[in-house]
């Protein structure tokens, strides 16, 4: 294929992906607006009371005083320039906030994906590989359990055991809050503190990955193009390695692009258990303290992130799978 | 190398000996101290929120005019002394001398005339009312600031805490909008820390302030103030020691009993006098059947205060009396002179009422069906919640539970006032004026205004001797007022009034001298120091 029909498949992709974001943010901004009480309520509600001059006073500053469908417009039409809106219960711009908590959030997600991918898909096929024997048993039976323990439940496990009885690794948060390390300390520093929480959430992925791995390839075992390796007389070593891996991983693939989507969504749990700076928690408590500027922006953000992984995820099929064909 | 090493700490232990004697001097400056507040402030701008975190952050960087002591009486701070005239009516604060800002700017009483008039009247939430009375902040010199007063507001000296009135730089928040100014997030005050940074959703990171006016002070390096969502592992951070002080019921309660079992923990209930957090069950008074007298009090007999306290708060609490808690016994306001709830035979008096009320027993021993709303602050007030059912059940109440997030609980019962039994829980802060009116006063109820009268009950009486009460400069005759009042309002029980929470401190025992204020946490902790 040429690189100029990429290119133009790639552009056409993101000129459609720009109602598709908009459409999210509007859905949003309404579906929004259905949760009872407003910033202002919660906003007086933290402080304890408040006088009735106060709520209004603030309700006045927050827009909230407008008719939803003006404050909507007014919504799109900073949106349309990029403009995220400020954060009145934070006393902050959010583009800004949600910055801050790009990289931790990046950080944990994508280093649980590497483990949780590079994990699973050996760990699927060694258990394909050792189809029904102990071996293959030990790793299903491994993977089930993982993948039905409460992730919560398997932070504090993790927690009591290397932190507390071994007092190998930390507790929580990213880094050690009273030694502020630079240079090279810090990121000895950073990694300790990423190790707890990245195993905690890949075990579920690494499970789920093994699960479908185990299972495609399988499933690839009877096809009729394994049967012609065989034929040739390859030994079954290449057959796997060389032709069965390849096209077992498309359906992984799928699975680990949905998980980037949902990347900048963070997890709520573990950062919650181990005090990870994400964003997940961020927007769990701008859903609480009704802070729809803030929502609506960490949901923006994220809408964008779906569309671009989308796009990348069917080209990386093109380089797997050569016979699909961009139309 | 090793031997060097060896005979190093040979000679600290030896010193360690030596220097054993007055407590004093086992006190070292320098160190990091790591406080636990949970949950994360929204802002750190105490000047224009409340919200029950900010404070426990920004009372190290802001000062106020005056500190407290565990008898609730002012101490200096930032005013040297002050002079009350006897109408009330004008009160006169000698500023101190050489107080800078931690820009370098000095400290004047233009900053306190800016900070009251501008600032807390006009935007503070609590500020609007305390400072209600206050017509103008005058200022004949840098260092003299005279208060004048339409009326004497004697609840005033008691609110100038830095938590409850942090005093601002009129140089830095003067310029632009108040409301939404730069340094809501970077606060710049006179106290005993800097503000560093805040890395959010992580930490708070203040470091000791060179410059500040307690000579000597503060000891500590450096305070971290680290944000923790989940109760489990701001427990588990404690044990390890990589936290060293959580307050607020940050930790929960059950943990805190455990921590206490820990050589290195201690766990203390004081530090809460000034906040005085109140346990209650909220009546819509509008609603039948408990626009009766009689139904309202009859829940009040049924609730087991005792087994609450026991069993939910695990054993963290004393039993409260009425609307004014305890803590308020030394300047004479409290009283226990006023209808007992709490009685042995509180089940049997509780239906005797019922049945006066008119409302008997039918099939199934049921008398009416009703909703209980929990607060939504966590499970033991679900636990709390399960717990009323059941007493009700026993009076023949059959109630079924609700609970929802924060910002629809708030609505359902202060906009709406769509419940008819809530479980909530209010601060007396530290005067009455501030902490209690607002619960039962009749002219402060006004549709929408969270933690105000949700009960919307009143009673001609009690509101006259709250208003005398209001500005009664002689002690004795505002305590007399409010005894009066607690007798009214507990025996009409618009609210049933059912502990006072003490809340837990974990402080790690290498930490000394954390908790010396009625204040706790919303205190300076210029003089903690470590081991």
């Amino acid at each position: 294929m040429g690189g100029g029909r990429l290119l133009r498949y790639v552009i056409r992709r993101l000129l459609q992906a720009i109602p598709v974001v908009l459409g999210v943010v509007v859905l949003n901004f309404l579906l929004l607006q259905l949760a009872p009480g407003d910033a202002a309520t919660v906003l007086a509600g933290e402080a304890g009371g408040a006088p009735l001059e106060y709520i209004q006073q603030l309700r006045q500053r927050f827009g909230l005083d407008q008719p939803v469908l003006v404050q909507l417009a007014l919504y799109i039409k900073n949106i349309l320039v990029l403009d995220l809106g400020y954060s009145f219960r934070n006393a902050s711009p959010v583009l800004p906030l949600i910055l801050a908590r790009l990289w931790p959030t990046l950080l944990l997600m994508g280093t649980t994906l590497l483990l949780s991918v590079a994990g699973g898909v050996l760990l699927g096929l060694l258990a394909a590989v050792w189809v029904r024997t102990w071996k293959d048993h030990v790793i299903s039976f491994a993977a089930i359990i993982a993948y039905a323990m409460p992730l919560f439940w398997i932070g504090l496990m993790l927690i009591l055991a290397f932190s507390i009885k071994l007092g190998w690794l930390p507790t929580s948060g990213m880094e050690d809050a009273a030694a502020f390390y630079e240079g090279w300390e810090r990121v000895v520093d950073i990694a300790k503190h990423l190790v707890l929480p990245s195993i905690t959430l890949a075990l579920f992925y690494m499970a789920l990955y093994a699960r479908l791995m185990r299972a495609t390839m399988l499933e690839q075992h009877g096809l009729d193009y394994v049967t012609t390796a065989r034929a040739k007389g390859l030994t079954e070593r290449q057959i796997t390695v060389r032709h069965m891996v390849r096209n077992a991983l498309l359906p992984v693939v799928t699975v680990a692009g949905v998980q980037i989507g949902g990347l900048l969504g963070g997890s709520v749990v573990v950062e919650s258990v181990f005090a990870w700076p994400g964003l997940g928690q961020l927007a769990f408590q701008a859903l609480f303290a009704r802070d729809l500027n803030l929502l609506l922006g960490i949901f923006f953000i994220s809408s964008c992130l779906v569309v671009a992984v989308n796009i990348v995820i069917d080209i990386v099929y093109l380089v797997l799978d050569p016979r699909i064909r961009v139309g | 190398m090793r031997r060097i090493s060896m005979s190093v700490v040979a000679a600290a232990l030896l010193g360690a000996v030596a220097i054993a004697g007055p407590p004093a001097s086992a006190q070292k400056a320098g160190g990091t101290l790591v406080q636990i507040t949970q949950p994360e402030p929204p802002n750190l701008a105490p000047y224009i929120s409340t919200s029950a975190p900010i404070s426990q952050v920004t009372a190290k960087v802001y000062d106020g005019l005056l500190e407290y002591g565990f008898d609730l009486k002012p101490k200096p701070a930032l005013a040297e002394a002050w002079e009350v005239t006897p109408d009330g009516k004008t009160v006169t604060f000698k500023l101190r001398k050489g107080v800078k800002f931690h820009d370098g700017k000095p400290f004047t009483s233009a900053d306190v005339q800016f900070t009251v008039m501008d600032v807390l009247k006009k935007v503070h939430p609590r500020g609007i009312n305390t400072f209600r009375d206050v017509t103008a902040v005058e200022t004949p010199d840098e260092h003299t600031a005279i208060f004048r007063l339409n009326n004497a507001a004697p609840y005033m000296l008691s609110a100038l805490s830095g938590y409850e009135s942090p005093m601002v730089p009129k140089h830095v928040f003067g310029q632009g909008d108040i409301r939404t100014h730069a340094n809501a997030n970077q606060p710049i005050g006179t106290g005993a820390f800097k503000f560093i940074e805040w890395r959010r959703g992580e930490l708070v990171r203040l470091d000791k302030n060179p410059d500040y006016w307690r000579k000597g002070l503060p000891n500590l390096d450096r305070i971290v103030v680290r944000f923790i969502n989940d109760e489990a592992t701001r427990t588990a951070a404690l044990e390890k020691g990589e936290a060293h002080v959580a307050g607020f019921g940050g930790v929960p309660y059950n943990d805190a009993k455990k921590l206490a079992t820990l050589p290195s923990v201690e766990v203390t209930t004081k530090g809460y006098e000034m906040i005085s957090p109140i346990v209650e069950l909220l009546i819509n008074t509008k609603k039948a059947p408990f626009d009766n007298q009689k139904v309202r009090q009859a829940v009040a007999y049924a609730i087991d205060r005792q087994f609450v306290i026991d069993n939910i708060w695990f054993g963290f609490g004393k039993l409260a009396t009425g609307p004014i808690s305890s803590n308020f016994a030394p300047s004479g306001i409290y009283t226990d002179n006023v209808t007992k709830y709490q009685v042995p035979d509180g089940i049997e008096r509780a239906n005797k009422l019922l049945d006066e009320a008119g409302l008997p027993k039918k099939d199934g021993g049921i008398r009416f069906e009703m909703v209980h709303d929990i607060t939504p602050y966590g499970p033991e007030w679900q636990r709390f919640g399960e717990f009323v059912q059941q007493r009700l059940a026993l009076i023949g109440i059959k109630a079924s539970l609700r609970y929802e997030d924060v910002a629809t609980w708030l609505k359902r019962t202060y906009t709406d006032y769509d419940y008819t039994l809530t479980s909530n829980f209010l601060y007396n802060l530290p005067d009455p004026v501030l902490g209690v009116h607002r619960a039962i006063h009749g002219k402060l109820i006004k549709q929408g205004t969270v933690f105000v009268n949700g009960s919307q009950w009143s009673d001609p009486r009690a509101d006259e001797l709250m208003d005398k009460a209001t500005i009664e400069p002689d002690p004795k005759k505002r305590a007399a007022y409010y005894h009066e009042v607690q007798k009214i309002v507990v025996e009409a029980s618009p609210i049933i009034w059912v502990f006072e929470l003490n809340f837990p401190t974990v402080v790690n025992k290498r930490y000394k001298d954390v908790i010396t204020s009625p204040l706790g946490l919303y205190t300076n902790f210029a003089g903690v120091s470590r081991e």
